[in-house]
């Protein structure tokens, strides 16, 4: 684990290094490549004196809301599919025509439907995370040996029982890995609708946070709202995921 | 030593990506538009090869970019010469250091703030939650709401945290739906659509928010485009002036191309562009007052003088 991080660190650094010959090679105008001094120093201002804060919490809470009606409907939506096959057929085809359709795509059509409030971008990032998870889920629970099944069923457990007691248990890695999915699709949903339709909410979130810093032409602006992305997707990584992760397996063993 | 390999990788990508977008020194002219009838001397410059008339010896591309901020961006990354904006987020870019001047005007056209709610009559009805739909901040229409703002309601910020950010064709779609977006501020054709429809009204016009005429497009080039560039430089210039007398001498085939490159009617085309306040011309309007209210409301951190943001 510590090496994991040296090495992290050290990839850090090396583009970090390049980052700066490139600024102080002229190649690009600074107007649109700042040094990494002014984008920390831009960070810096935004989080005491701006709303980013606010708008980082804005897009968490947002992105929660979106993840758990994702996570209770792919439950839902696995259940009817493991236990009835004419169901399993019908999601089969809705996944099939829904989930290459990019969140984007749909803004008109949400739009017109659901406003521009919370509520559409919600919409936005349920569909971003519905399906993934949901394959993700489907796949778990098909991997689960049918012996396992066959023996509950012996003890007279009903599907409900079979569902929560060997179904979920058992698949508990897809299901994880379904969330890191979500997790990260729910982040680009968000950040692209809000960049491509503007602040939702009183202040927006993350992504009109960068948006509004590139009509300005705040371009360290810009980049400092990319490296929150970034610094937020790492410590979800290593510390939420990652130990979710560790946590499954031992339960699995 | 195992990292070598990868480092080396590393390395040759981060220069095979410098150096595919690095300078370019070719005889290409890149102009890019927005969309809209705002534009048509360009379109029409472009369909009759005005320009590629008179420089034979260049290669003239066209973009068509969805936004102000990606031109600058494109400017800035020495991927185009010549970019076509209101003047506000031309005047947002100078004033964050980049070196560029207006080089002609295009257009001014009618715009302004429709609402379908007839409650709604000037600014100062608008509740807290009403939302207003524009292109995005700083752009020619957030200035000009920001402008009647400050005149009606005392304060240039008062309907910002009402704004919600949004292309022309979603702003008019959003309208349309009457959810919770009660107001646009648009340029044709979306205004003349808008208006068109019953339930819809005006609640300032464009004109009525500045106080006066204003130029709505102008085009912009680099510092380096207008020194190294001399013949291409007037040859554009020249060939808007071309397009625009073509316009008003050819009125039928004016109509047949532009109808056909906006898919829309001949005959409501033509009382497109004949509506009140629809001009296309290459002088300036407006800049001294646009510097004077985005300097007092800290859109712009220095004030500039007409020499400075026009060449010649």
């Amino acid at each position: 684990m510590k090496k994991l991080y040296i090495r992290r660190f050290l990839w850090i650094g090396f583009f970090i290094i390049i980052w700066e010959v490139t600024y102080y090679s002229n190649v690009y105008a600074r107007q649109i490549f700042p040094s990494i001094e002014q984008i920390i120093k831009s960070l810096g201002i935004s989080l005491t004196k701006g709303d980013l804060l606010m708008q980082i919490g804005f897009s968490f809470i947002i992105i929660l809301k979106g993840l758990l009606i994702g996570i209770v409907l792919s439950v839902l939506l696995s259940f009817f599919d493991y236990f009835f096959k004419n169901f399993s057929s019908l999601l089969d085809t809705i996944i099939g025509i829904l989930h290459p359709i990019p969140g984007i795509a749909l803004l008109p059509l949400v739009i017109i439907w659901f406003g521009v409030g919370e509520k559409a971008i919600l919409v936005i990032i349920v569909h971003s995370v519905l399906w993934p998870m949901t394959i993700n889920m489907k796949t778990g629970f098909r991997s689960v040996d049918n012996e396992y099944i066959e023996v509950s069923k012996n003890f007279g457990m009903n599907i409900w029982q079979i569902f929560y007691y060997v179904l979920i248990p058992l698949s508990l890695l897809h299901i994880v890995s379904g969330l890191k999915i979500g997790w990260s699709r729910a982040w680009r949903a968000l950040i692209s609708s809000e960049m491509v339709f503007g602040a939702i909410g009183p202040f927006g979130g993350l992504g009109w946070f960068i948006f509004e810093k590139r009509v300005y032409m705040d371009t360290p602006g810009t980049y400092a709202g990319l490296v929150v992305i970034i610094i937020i997707g790492m410590i979800m990584e290593d510390f939420i995921f990652g130990r979710l992760e560790k946590k499954c397996e031992e339960i699995l063993l | 030593m195992k990292m070598k390999p990868t480092l080396i990788l590393t390395i040759s990508m981060i220069m095979l990506l410098m150096t595919a977008c690095g300078k370019k020194h070719d005889n290409t002219v890149k102009i890019a538009q927005q969309y809209g009838l705002a534009y048509a001397p360009i379109q029409i410059m472009k369909e009759k090869g005005f320009l590629e008339e008179a420089l034979p010896n260049n290669k003239i591309e066209w973009v068509k970019l969805s936004n102000t901020a990606a031109i600058r961006e494109a400017v800035l990354a020495d991927n185009l010469d010549v970019g076509f904006m209101g003047i506000p987020p031309f005047l947002i870019a100078l004033d964050n250091g980049m070196e560029w001047k207006m080089m002609t005007g295009l257009s001014s056209c009618p715009i302004g703030l429709v609402t379908y709610d007839d409650n709604i009559k000037t600014l100062k009805d608008f509740t807290s939650k009403d939302k207003i739909a524009l292109p995005q901040p700083g752009s020619i229409q957030h200035i000009l709401l920001a402008m009647a703002c400050e005149r009606e309601l005392g304060k240039a910020d008062a309907l910002d945290n009402q704004l919600v950010s949004m292309k022309h064709p979603d702003g008019f779609q959003a309208l349309t739906a009457k959810q919770d977006i009660k107001a646009h501020f648009t340029s044709p054709p979306y205004l003349f659509e808008e208006l068109a429809n019953e339930d819809n009204h005006m609640v300032i016009t464009g004109e009525e928010a500045m106080g006066s005429e204003f130029t709505f497009i102008a085009g912009a080039c680099t510092e380096d485009f207008y020194t190294n560039n001399k013949k291409e430089y007037s040859a554009l210039i020249e060939a808007i002036n071309k397009s625009i007398e073509f316009m008003i001498n050819n009125e039928d085939e004016t109509l047949d191309i532009l109808s056909n490159l906006y898919e829309m009617d001949k005959e409501k085309l033509k009382g497109y562009l004949n509506y009140e306040g629809m001009k296309y011309a290459t002088d300036i309007q407006g800049v001294d007052k646009f510097v004077d209210f985005m300097v007092r409301n800290n859109y712009l951190n220095k004030s500039y003088k007409s020499e400075e943001v026009i060449w010649e």
